[in-house]
C-alpha cells in the first residue's frame, strides 16, 4: 500500500496542540523557531476523499495567508509547504488563543480586542477575502495585537453572503461558547467592523447575516 | 419517594406516550408511527389525523404497561415544540386534558432538549458534545451557561431530510435512513460535494448532485454509499471541531439518524483521536418517543418549571438554545 500524505514520518519537534484537523508541533526550520502544522489523515473519512480535502486545504491555507498579509492582516509568516505530508511550516507566534483569554480579559481589554477583531474581519472582506473559520480559537492574541490563523477554509470572494457567513460563525461561536460575554463582544466587534468597512456596507452584511439566521431550523430572528 | 411523570410526544410522524419514574426507569414507551405513502413525505394534516386516531390506544397501552395507577402520576409533560403545528396540537390536547383531569402540573418540554437529556440518561454521559441528527435537526450542541448551546448546524437541510429526499427520489417512503444504510453496504464511492463552512454544514448541493447521479444511471447502491460517506464525514468533522474547541471528553449521538451504524463507527474513530468517549442513544430510544418528553418533563418539574393549562400552547419554532436548564446547574 502506498503511503498517504501526512502519514510518512513523525513531525519534527514536540506536539503542542491537537486541533480538529491538524497536529501542531513546535520545532526549528533553518535555524528559526517554527510551527509545523500537519493535516493528519482522518481515518473516519474515505482515503480518496480525505486526501483530496487535506491537500486542497493545505494549498488553500498557504495561498490565503499570503493574500491576507498583503491586505494588512497579521498572520504568521509562511516558511515552507510540504504537500506530500499536507504540512505547512510557519512562524511561531507566541500568543494565546482568544478563546482561552476571553474569560480573563478586563472589560476594556475585551472591548479593545473585539473591536480589533471586527476591524480585521472587515479589512479581509474589503480585500475580497472570506476567512471561513473565524472562531475565537483561530485568533491569537499577542499583547494587543491579533494574529489570524487557520486559513484552510478561506476563499476569494466579494459576495455579501460569504462575508455574512464569516460574521455568523463568529456570532455562533460567541453565543455558543462564551455566552456570558457574547453580547458585549459582538457589540464591540460590530463597531470595529463598521468603522473599517463603512456603515453602509456593515448594514448590508448585518442584514444578510439576519437572513442566514432566519434560514436556520426553528430560528426566531428579531 | 418515587414519583412518576407521563410524557406525550407528537412533534412529527410519531405519537408516543411514556411513563418514567423519578429514578430514571422507563416504565412504558408506547408509540404509533404515521407512515407516509411511498415516494412522499409527511403531510402534517394527515399525520395529525393519524395521531388523533391512535392516541386513545397508545395512551391506554402506556398506562397499562407501566402498571402505574393514573392517580399516582405527579405531572404530565408534553412536547411543546419544535415541530409540525397540527401534530403538536394533538399532543397538546391530550396532555392538557390529562393534566386537568388528574389535577397535576403540566410541564412543557422542548423536543430537542428531550432527545439530549434522554440520551444522557441512557448512555450515562454527563457533559457531552452532542450530535443531534434527525429529520428535524442537524446540530452540534454542548452545555454552557445554563443552556444547551448550538456550536454548529446545517445551514439548509437536516441529515434526515437529505436521506429521506434521496430515498423518495428513488421511490421509497419516508423515513428512508434504514433503506439507504442497507443499500450502501458494498457500494462504491463516487465523488460528491463536501460542504463544510466553518462549524456548519450544507447538504443542499449534495442532495442535488446525488439525485442527478441517480438519474444519470449510477446505482442506488453506489449513490447511497457515497452520500453516507460524504455527509457523515461532514458532520463528524464539524463535531470534531466542536470537541477540540470545547475540550470536552464525551461525544453522544442522538436523534433518528443515531441508529445508523456507519455514522456511529465514524464518530467513534473521530472521538478516539481525542481520547473522548463516544456513545449513541440506544436504537429503541434514538428516534422520537414519549420517554424523551417524560424524562425531561421530570427534570423540569423537579426544578420547579410547569405552566397553567391556559398557557399550554404549541411552538412550531422553538430552538433549544433559548431553553433554561435549571436541573443542570
Amino acid at each position: 500500500m502506498s503511503t498517504r500524505p501526512g502519514e510518512a514520518e513523525p513531525l519534527p519537534g514536540t506536539l503542542i496542540y491537537r486541533g480538529a484537523e491538524a497536529d501542531i508541533t513546535l520545532g526549528t526550520w533553518q535555524g528559526l523557531g517554527a510551527v509545523f502544522k500537519s493535516r493528519k489523515p482522518l481515518r473516519y473519512r474515505l482515503p480518496a476523499l480525505d486526501d483530496s480535502i487535506r491537500r486542497q486545504r493545505t494549498v488553500r491555507e498557504a495561498e490565503m495567508i499570503e493574500q491576507a498579509k498583503r491586505a494588512g492582516i497579521r498572520a504568521p509568516f509562511l516558511y515552507a509547504m510540504d504537500l506530500p505530508r499536507a504540512t505547512l511550516v510557519m512562524e511561531y507566534v507566541r500568543g494565546d488563543r482568544l478563546r482561552d483569554l476571553v474569560g480573563s480579559l478586563r472589560t476594556d481589554e475585551a472591548e479593545d480586542a473585539f473591536e480589533r477583531f471586527g476591524r480585521s474581519a472587515a479589512r479581509m472582506h474589503t480585500a475580497g477575502i472570506m476567512h471561513g473559520d473565524l472562531t475565537t480559537a483561530n485568533v491569537l492574541m499577542k499583547g494587543k495585537d491579533l494574529f489570524f490563523i487557520d486559513f484552510g477554509l478561506s476563499a476569494r470572494t466579494d459576495r455579501l453572503e460569504d462575508h455574512a457567513v464569516d460574521l455568523r460563525l463568529i456570532k455562533e461561536t460567541l453565543v455558543g461558547a462564551h455566552p456570558g460575554v457574547a453580547q458585549a463582544a459582538l457589540d464591540s466587534l460590530f463597531r470595529g467592523y463598521a468603522s473599517e468597512a463603512g456603515t453602509q456596507r456593515f448594514r448590508s452584511v448585518l442584514r444578510q447575516l439576519k437572513s442566514i439566521e432566519r434560514r436556520g431550523r426553528y430560528a426566531r430572528v428579531e | 419517594m418515587k414519583r412518576f411523570v407521563l410524557g406525550v410526544e407528537s412533534t412529527a410522524h410519531t405519537f408516543s406516550v411514556s411513563i418514567v419514574s423519578s429514578e430514571g426507569e422507563i416504565l412504558s414507551n408506547s408509540k404509533s408511527v404515521y407512515k407516509a405513502p411511498e415516494g412522499s413525505g409527511i403531510h402534517p394534516f394527515e399525520a395529525s389525523q393519524s395521531h388523533i386516531a391512535s392516541a386513545p390506544a397508545v395512551l391506554a397501552a402506556a398506562v397499562e404497561t407501566s402498571k402505574v395507577p393514573l392517580g399516582e402520576i405527579s405531572a404530565v409533560a408534553y412536547a411543546m415544540g419544535p415541530g409540525l403545528g397540527p401534530c403538536l396540537r394533538v399532543g397538546g390536547v391530550v396532555a392538557r386534558t390529562l393534566a386537568a383531569k388528574l389535577e397535576v402540573p403540566l410541564v412543557p418540554v422542548n423536543h430537542a432538549v428531550g432527545h439530549i437529556e434522554l440520551g444522557c440518561l441512557l448512555t450515562g454521559m454527563k457533559d457531552p458534545v452532542v450530535l443531534l441528527v434527525s429529520g428535524g435537526h442537524t446540530m452540534i450542541i454542548s452545555h454552557s451557561g445554563g443552556r444547551w448551546r448550538v456550536l454548529g448546524e446545517s445551514l439548509d437541510l437536516t441529515l434526515g431530510q437529505l436521506l429521506d429526499q434521496l430515498g423518495r427520489h428513488h421511490g421509497l417512503a419516508s423515513p428512508c435512513g434504514r433503506a439507504i444504510e442497507e443499500a450502501a453496504m458494498g457500494g462504491g464511492y463516487r465523488r460528491l460535494p463536501y460542504a463544510v463552512k466553518g462549524n456548519d454544514v450544507s447538504f443542499s448541493g449534495l442532495l442535488t448532485a446525488s439525485k442527478t447521479m441517480l438519474d444519470g444511471g449510477t446505482s442506488f447502491k453506489d449513490v447511497s454509499y457515497s452520500v453516507q460517506e460524504t455527509a457523515f464525514a461532514m458532520v463528524a468533522e464539524v463535531t470534531e471541531r466542536a470537541l477540540a474547541f470545547t475540550g470536552k471528553r464525551e461525544v453522544m449521538i442522538v436523534g433518528g439518524v443515531a441508529a445508523n451504524r456507519r455514522l456511529s463507527e465514524m464518530m467513534t474513530v473521530m472521538a478516539g483521536r481525542h481520547s473522548a468517549a463516544m456513545a449513541s442513544s440506544p436504537l429503541e430510544y434514538s428516534g422520537d418517543c414519549g420517554a424523551q418528553i417524560a424524562w425531561t418533563g421530570w427534570l423540569a418539574y423537579s426544578s420547579g418549571s410547569w405552566i397553567p393549562v391556559q398557557d399550554a400552547k404549541v411552538r412550531q419554532s422553538w430552538r433549544l438554545d433559548v431553553v433554561d436548564t435549571p436541573w443542570r446547574s
